[in-house]
């Protein structure tokens, strides 16, 4: 892994010649919300802002679009299938190592055999540019093992005293950075990035109660019915949690006709778990009608089932979900509850 | 079968035989309504056609309602895990349906008829709601005077011309000579509240979990267990099923839960 120091100059020229050569897409306040910052296309290099804490929807959008067409069709006869992708490059930059590593996560669950090509094939059309971060009170990176990640990105950033201290992770992050003006890191360098390293971890204040390994046994165990149902009492099942989540990833399917009948087109759209009719099957019976069991299943698929299936928890910290709840209910205030009714043997503390 | 049940014979378009494993299902396409996991009901030994029965509830089986013959219609699959028809060879095999479960339940029976060496006894218990609904009448006429086939019919309210059996389907169950302990197989195919009361008579006579095969229902949308609708606690039901061994679904609360929701506690 070969690493370099950009000055803010050499970054300018970096981004001008990105932003020359295709799309890119990084962080950027949101104009009609000041305070909250978004992945959108940058059309200008200034709108881009790295320093930042967290964005209201994660970047997965990129490769997992909220809605996308499928494909269409035409039915006279035989249907007549046209597959439709998006093929266009893109560079996506300011991911923070929670986004990162669900990037990772999402890479793996969809891998899954039999495989989902469309995540794929967005992967392989994108070039990933990290950047590190400080947390605010909702972060929990640190505790889910997250906060130095470097998965899945081809440059990192590292801010260093008004420059940055440039990563290539990939082969096609150092081609990136060949042409382009950089400086040798020096042992100060080095030496600044642990401290970012450190001081990262000091300032995150939000962390679960027990070891993930711990967390999985305690909601297999069970007997937390009590907890389940004070949260489903605050819950409205709004799906936000999902929509923000960077590792959630379950979608709907649905056939649309256009105004002839003759034609039309498959699509597919996020979906969320949390919604009521998401286990409601034809002829009306509903495998998870009641809302305390669509809570226990959040929690259990992140940190139990596929953390299971897959060998890592389906969160990374990132808090999302906590912010953009509805009802203001926190996933790590939720769980070390969870934690401690099972280590007090079933009773509130 | 009344006018809300299909019986369809599909072809595929290179006349390739479907090469499904009795048990499996195919999600099915009408371009522009939608898709939709049926059940294959036929052997895969009839290799230039498969069959679907579909009861028209939601909108995609509507749609397949009303297709006529030379019809196309959309193919994925086949999915999912089917009946352990390698385990069931030379042991004795007791199919349950109840309702609609028989669609599924004869792409066992009838390869198992196929295979009839293969296999020994070969019980068929079929429950319907009345007369009127029951499915696959030649089938049925057939197997009721064939003589390598036991069955019992029965409906839960009976017409005025109904000369068979009346009751809930456990009550031929208990009439069955079942004396081959670990020599029987057990595939049930029904609404859920039937697994409770199928499993409670079938632990009674002596059967243990690991002998009694259930096929589950979930909302399928991918097939692939990528969209995540058919999750019943850890598992996909479209991957890991839709047959499970009933010894794999204890301590799996949303499976056990749905056939006896006052014992769901987590």
């Amino acid at each position: 892994m070969q690493a370099y120091v950009v000055s803010p100059e050499d970054w300018n020229f970096f981004l001008d010649g990105l932003m020359k050569a295709g799309a890119v897409v990084g962080p950027c306040r949101r104009r009609d919300q000041p305070r909250f910052h978004h992945f959108d296309h940058l059309d200008h290099a200034l709108d881009l802002t790295l320093d930042y804490v967290t964005t209201t929807m994660p970047p997965k959008k990129f490769f997992f679009p909220t809605q996308e067409t499928l494909f269409s069709f035409t039915v006279n006869g035989p249907a007549e299938i046209d597959r439709v992708g998006e093929t266009t490059p893109f560079t996506l930059i300011g991911v923070h190592p929670c986004d990162l590593e669900a990037i990772d996560a999402l890479d793996s669950a969809y891998s899954y055999p039999p495989a989902e090509k469309r995540w794929a094939a967005n992967r392989n059309r994108a070039v990933i540019i990290g950047v590190d971060c400080m947390p605010d009170e909702y972060c929990f990176c640190t505790t889910m093992g997250t906060s130095g990640s470097r998965k899945t990105c081809d440059l990192f950033l590292t801010p260093i005293d008004g420059a940055y201290l440039i990563e290539a992770h990939t082969l096609t992050g150092a081609r990136l950075l060949e042409a382009n003006p950089k400086g040798p890191v020096q042992a100060r360098h080095v030496a600044e990035r642990e401290h970012w390293r450190k001081e990262k971890i000091a300032r995150t204040t939000a962390s679960l109660a027990a070891p993930i390994a711990n967390f999985a046994d305690i909601l297999e165990r069970g007997g937390l019915t009590p907890i389940w149902e004070e949260v489903a009492s605050r819950c409205y099942s709004c799906g936000s949690c999902n929509i923000t989540c960077p590792t959630c990833f379950c979608f709907d399917v649905h056939d649309e006709f256009d105004l002839t009948l003759a034609a039309g087109a498959r699509r597919r759209s996020w979906d969320s778990c949390q919604l009521l009719e998401f286990a409601l099957v034809a002829g009306g019976h509903n495998f998870r009608a009641e809302r305390w069991q669509r809570v226990k299943h959040r929690w259990h698929r992140k940190f139990l089932y596929l953390y299971r299936r897959l060998g890592r928890p389906y969160c990374t910290g990132c808090g999302r979900c906590s912010r953009a709840c509805t009802a203001d209910i926190n996933i790590v205030d939720v769980s070390n509850q969870l934690i401690s009714y099972s280590q007090n043997g079933g009773r509130n503390a | 079968m009344r006018s809300t049940e299909a019986f369809l014979e599909v072809e595929l378009y290179d006349g390739s035989p479907l090469n499904h494993r009795p048990g499996q299902f195919v999600m099915v396409s009408v371009f522009g309504h939608g898709e939709a996991p049926i059940s294959i009901c036929s052997s895969p030994s009839h290799e230039e056609s498969f069959e679907l029965c579909v009861r028209a509830v939601g909108n995609l089986s509507r749609a397949v309602n009303s297709l006529r013959a030379g019809d196309w219609i959309g193919i994925r699959g086949p999915y999912g895990r089917g009946f352990p028809v390698f385990e069931m060879r030379d042991r004795d095999v007791l199919a349950i349906a109840g309702g609609i479960g028989l669609a599924p339940l004869r792409s066992l029976i009838t390869y198992v008829l196929d295979n009839r060496e293969d296999y020994r006894r070969l019980i068929v218990v079929y429950g319907a709601r009345s007369p009127s609904t029951l499915l696959f009448h030649k089938d049925l006429e057939l197997w009721s005077t064939a003589p390598y086939v036991e069955i019992y019919v029965t409906v839960d309210q009976p017409d005025n011309t109904w000369k068979g059996r009346t009751g809930v389907l456990t009550l031929p169950l208990r009439e069955i000579e079942l004396n081959s302990g670990k020599g029987l197989v057990v595939a049930a195919v029904g609404p859920p509240v039937m697994y409770r009361f199928v499993a409670m008579e079938l632990l009674k006579r002596g059967l243990s979990e690991d002998q009694i095969y259930f096929s589950l229902e979930r909302h399928f949308k991918c097939g692939i267990g990528k969209c995540g609708h058919c999750q019943l606690n850890d598992v996909y039901v479209c991957q890991d099923g839709p047959v499970f061994r009933y010894s794999d679904l204890l301590g799996r609360t949303e499976a056990v839960e749905a056939w006896a929701p006052e014992m769901d506690r987590d």
